[in-house]
């Protein structure tokens, strides 16, 4: 069971924007990510707007593992900014858990 | 033993952060492919490397050694690593490169210079004055210091009194072209790949090139920043015949290149498929970016597949070699 | 009537319809010679324009004065042969259908010597009862150009304007004080935004000015009688007085009411947990933020499908099964509303399935945009709604994530429930229209015919026939009120024939039948030099439970005569040999 966290997500987009909310769940970006990683960017992206900070945590290798490459984007019906919010999950773990960054 | 990702990353930014560069480079070895090439130092218009062409073969002998760690003891000292890294630069040690490799990759710099040479582009370079844009940090969301770094970059382009910049890779290009405009106020900087400047020339070709070629379009050329046609244009005017993979154009498939230095295996295993999506397409394939032509190229290693650099072939169409060094 | 009759006999074959199942030469042949029975044939489609043809020049030749078409189901083709009788100048009341079809070939498949044997034991009746039919003419009717819209929300109100813009004189009968119904309590509604009270303004303002419409406010509908085109009604007002008064046509448009849910449904009862209906109201009246007991809100959940889609298994005595249409719509409409009231509130929406169908869908889209999330629950695990300390606790299977359990801290749960029918058995009692299982008035047919009741001219409108949209129910108000001004229009209305007829030789004036009958169809008269009992054609609507009540057998319904019953029955007892 996990608890629903809300200020995860504003957290979250305290620094960088992340907006996954026109995500109609459809699958496509899991389906065709070349990578193969079943989490992103569909379920991770529910995690981070449910505020499930420890399943997101879990994930920081699926997290870092993605290429960039825009597959998914490209394809996706909502138009949903999926590498940037990958981008800026990355950014919090980096900021928030491994201290990396300026300060 | 999980990937230290943590210290992996940590040693790009502190290199970032205290030498200017993931990996830092001499400058010799980052000017170095421009010697006798008599390119003038600044101007309104100048040729950016980004270091990308150059970084390639330092990457690829950090990636030897990670490959190594990723399931041993040494991860362990990432680290420890880490620490002494900040004093002396042990990537320096990590990346000991060759010199076949180095003259590899320098040698494809200098037949984009000659391109643009040969359509009559005037242009200059920064010289040891140019530094890498922050591709590395950037991708892997360290915001605050690559935002910092790339004010740096930009303040100094701004320096030379810079207004064009021809970029020769991918990554540089969206970088300059797209990222900064949107993190640094009144981005003043006109950006064009030399495939979009060769393209727009009338640059004609002194030979034909006879040959089928499987064409692989870079994610960040083909997705990211709408290059597809320019490429195809340039070879085909050649007399090249373009052979389209399975997945081309906007539908590419990634080279695994972006994640080499965190999970080399991964990548492999997208190399992988790559390669076998581009060989039963044809037997020699062209790339425009110097990290899918690393991982390519090592990819089709035992398989037979050509990898080209696509200066490689237009150079060889479109100038006259004698004029070059 | 013991006259020589001339009847025509067809049997069809329905293209193997009937004729794979039921021997069709034979069942002709075994009546070809029945008494009057002057031309037999068998037909491969009946209702075929040759065949049609064909019939008119066998009537006309022949000089039939009784036509048999043993096919299929008079719901099918009834109208068509009554149609051919016409066309050749035969009374259509002197036309028989035999159903050798639905009630024969289709339920024997097993069995053909048998049902051959039915088969012409049908046809045998077929031409019994023929053989005493007289020709009989349509009861016409003339039209009150006047139409009763009971209800005064946007339906009731749509319609009449609709009929007055036609010309037509229109009574509105609404029981509340004001006019609007839902509507006048709502702010925004979707899909444009429109305030809810102020489109009942505008109808008010335009019902106002038109003379041909009267409202009555604070009344209701007491006694109808009569029938289509002439219905006699009276109306109870506010001050109790009872006026009367004749229309033409009536329009039910009594609406819905909202879903209540039971006590601990979903946590309903607890501090915080309110119906999408109250919700709206909070939303209309917030300002700047959305308070609840005085503190700010920040965290919200909407559960959907409250009141409806219950399960058929469950615990409930009548559960809902239907979907209430407009629920899910109006909830991610009232999520924008409540986003633009307070950007910062964070709405969770536990959802069964999205159904903001066809344009709504937009509105979907746009709750998405602006930050509301959706977390889809299966019907099989309903999420439950809890009290802790300082919040109310859902908890929910996010089916969407594996079925992963979360529970969410809230301030407020929005439980959308859906739309329930109205109470209104005096009303439906007074207007005897059906009823169908999920409580809604029936239409007749779904499709064809979705404003018409089995009462010919009642018709109903809006979401007293089911839940629907405002704009749904705007439609079928104007579909109900475009029904009602054709009746109207055209003047009168042809009934059949079919009603009581008092023998009054035999009459003696016992006046049982006139306690029997429904629709008071039966009076005192005198005749010659003694009372009896005579049908108003008018009120009569052929049931015939006067018929066994009275002692001297002296009254018959016409078409049904006491003899032709008897004949059928002798004619399907007889043998086949
Ligand atoms: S492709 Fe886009 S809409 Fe579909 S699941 Fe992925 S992010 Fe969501
Ligand atoms: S951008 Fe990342 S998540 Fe999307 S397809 Fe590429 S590797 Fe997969």
């Amino acid at each position: 069971m996990s608890i629903v966290n809300p200020s995860f997500i504003e957290e979250m987009s305290r620094f960088t924007e992340f907006n996954a909310y026109a995500c109609i769940n459809c699958g496509s970006c899991t389906a065709l990510c070349p990578m193969g990683i079943d989490l992103l960017p569909r379920r991770m992206f529910r995690h981070v707007m449910l505020g499930l900070e420890d399943k997101v945590l879990e994930n920081t290798e699926n997290i870092f593992s993605c290429l960039l490459c825009k597959m998914c984007e490209e394809n996706c019906p909502k138009d949903v900014p999926i590498v940037d919010n990958i981008k800026s999950i990355r950014w919090y773990i980096n900021r928030e858990i491994f201290k990396l960054g300026r300060n | 033993m999980a990937v230290p990702i943590k210290h992996i990353l940590g040693i790009l930014v502190d290199n970032l952060s205290i030498r200017g560069s993931v990996l830092p480079l001499s400058k010799s070895r980052s000017t170095g492919w421009a010697k006798g090439l008599d390119i003038p130092m600044g101007g309104k218009t100048v040729i950016y490397t980004g270091h990308m062409y150059q970084l390639i073969p330092s990457i690829t002998a950090m990636e030897k050694m990670t490959s190594k760690f990723a399931n041993s003891w040494i991860s362990k000292y990432y680290g420890i690593g880490r620490m002494v890294n900040k004093v002396i630069n042990i990537s320096r040690f990590m990346t000991w490169t060759n010199a076949n490799e180095r003259a590899k990759f320098d040698g494809m710099l200098r037949n984009i210079a000659l391109l643009l040479k040969t359509a009559e582009v005037d242009f200059g370079y920064l010289y040891g004055e140019e530094l890498y844009t922050g591709t590395l940090v950037y991708d892997e969301g360290i915001n605050d210091v690559f935002e910092y770094h790339a004010h740096k970059v930009y303040e100094r382009i701004k320096k030379h009194n810079v207004e064009r910049v021809i970029t020769v890779d991918p990554h540089t290009t969206d970088m300059l072209k797209s990222v900064y405009p949107k993190i640094i106020k009144d981005y003043q900087l006109e950006v064009k790949s030399y495939l979009e400047v060769l393209a727009e020339s009338n640059l004609k070709p002194l030979k034909t090139l006879e040959q089928d070629i499987v064409i692989h379009d870079s994610c960040v050329y083909a997705r990211y920043e709408g290059i597809i046609d320019q490429p195809r244009q340039l070879l085909e005017n050649a007399g090249a015949k373009i052979i389209e993979p399975i997945n081309s154009r906007k539908m590419t498939y990634c080279c695994g290149g972006p994640v080499e230095s965190l999970f080399p295996i991964k990548a492999r295993t997208v190399a992988d498929s790559r390669v076998e999506q581009l060989t039963s397409a044809g037997d020699s394939s062209v790339t425009m970016c110097p990290i899918c032509y690393i991982n390519l190229k090592a990819a089709a290693e035992n398989n037979g597949l050509s990898v080209k650099d696509i200066s490689d072939y237009l150079v060889e169409a479109y100038c006259d070699r004698n004029n070059s060094v | 009537m013991s006259d020589k009759r001339r009847i025509g006999v067809y049997v069809c074959h329905c293209g193997g319809n009937i004729s794979d199942y039921v021997d069709v030469e034979k069942v002709r042949d075994a009546v070809k010679d029945d008494q009057d029975v002057v031309i037999s044939k068998n037909v491969m489609f009946a209702c075929s324009d040759a065949t049609q043809q064909e019939m008119i020049e066998d009537i006309e030749k022949e000089k039939l004065d009784g036509l048999v078409v043993a096919s299929c189901s008079p719901m099918l083709h009834l109208q068509t042969f009554k149609a051919v009788a016409q066309r050749a100048n035969l009374n259509q009341y002197q036309y028989t259908q035999v159903n050798l079809r639905e009630q024969c070939s289709w339920t024997h498949r097993d069995n053909m010597e048998k049902a051959t044997e039915k088969g012409i034991k049908l046809v045998r009746a077929g031409i019994a009862r023929t053989r005493l039919t007289e020709p009989l003419v349509n009861i016409r009717i003339e039209t009150k150009p006047k139409t009763l819209v009971i209800g005064g929300g946007v339906s009731g109100l749509r319609a009449a304007l609709a009929l007055a813009d036609l010309g037509l004189a229109v009574f509105i009968v609404e029981k509340e004080y004001e006019v609007g119904g839902w509507t006048k309590k709502w702010g925004k509604m979707f899909p444009n935004n429109k305030i809810g009270s102020e489109t009942i303004n505008t109808l008010r303002e335009q019902i106002r000015q038109h003379e041909a419409i009267t409202l009555f406010t604070g009344a209701e509908l007491i006694k109808k009688e009569g029938s289509v085109g002439d219905f006699a009604v009276k109306i109870k007002l506010v001050n109790h007085e009872i006026i009367s008064f004749d229309v033409g046509a009536i329009i039910v448009a009594t609406g819905f009411d909202s879903y209540e849910p039971f006590d601990g449904e979903y946590g309903y009862g607890l501090n915080g947990v309110v119906t999408l209906p109250q919700f709206k109201e909070m939303v209309d009246k917030s300002n700047g933020s959305l308070n609840l007991n005085g503190s700010r809100v920040k965290n919200l959940a909407y559960i959907y499908c409250v009141g409806s889609r219950q399960p058929e298994d469950g615990d409930l005595e009548n559960p809902n099964l239907y979907c209430s249409r407009y629920c899910c719509s109006a909830a991610v409409h009232t999520a924008s509303c409540v986003a633009d009231v307070d950007p910062g509130i964070n709405q969770y929406h536990l959802y069964r399935d999205m159904r903001t169908y066809g344009k709504y869908e937009v509105m979907f889209e746009d709750a998405g945009n602006k930050k509301s999330l959706f977390v889809r629950f299966d019907g099989e695990a309903l999420p439950e709604v809890k009290e802790s300390d300082d919040s109310l606790i859902v908890k929910v299977n996010d089916m969407l994530d594996g079925g992963e359990e979360i529970e969410i801290g809230v301030d407020l749960v929005v439980l959308v429930t859906g739309m329930v029918p109205r109470k209104n058995e005096n009303l439906t009692n007074i207007l005897k229209i059906p009823i169908g299982l999920d409580g809604f008035y029936n239409e007749i047919h779904p499709k064809l015919r979705p404003v018409e009741t089995v009462v010919a001219g009642i018709f109903i409108a809006g979401s007293s026939q089911g839940p629907k949209t405002l704009a749904e129910s705007v439609i079928s108000s104007l579909s109900a009120a475009s029904k009602s001004a054709g009746l109207l229009m055209k003047g009168y209305v042809d009934l059949e024939p079919f009603i009581a007829e008092v023998n009054t030789d035999k009459c003696i004036w016992c006046g049982e039948c006139e306690k029997s009958c429904p629709y008071g169809a039966i009076e005192k008269v005198f005749c010659d030099t003694k009372e009896v009992a005579t049908v108003i054609s008018a009120l009569c609507k052929g049931g015939g439970v006067c018929i066994p009540d009275c002692p001297e057998d002296a009254i018959e319904l016409k078409g049904y005569s006491d003899n032709q019953i008897k004949s059928m029955i002798d004619a399907l007892m007889k043998e086949v040999v």
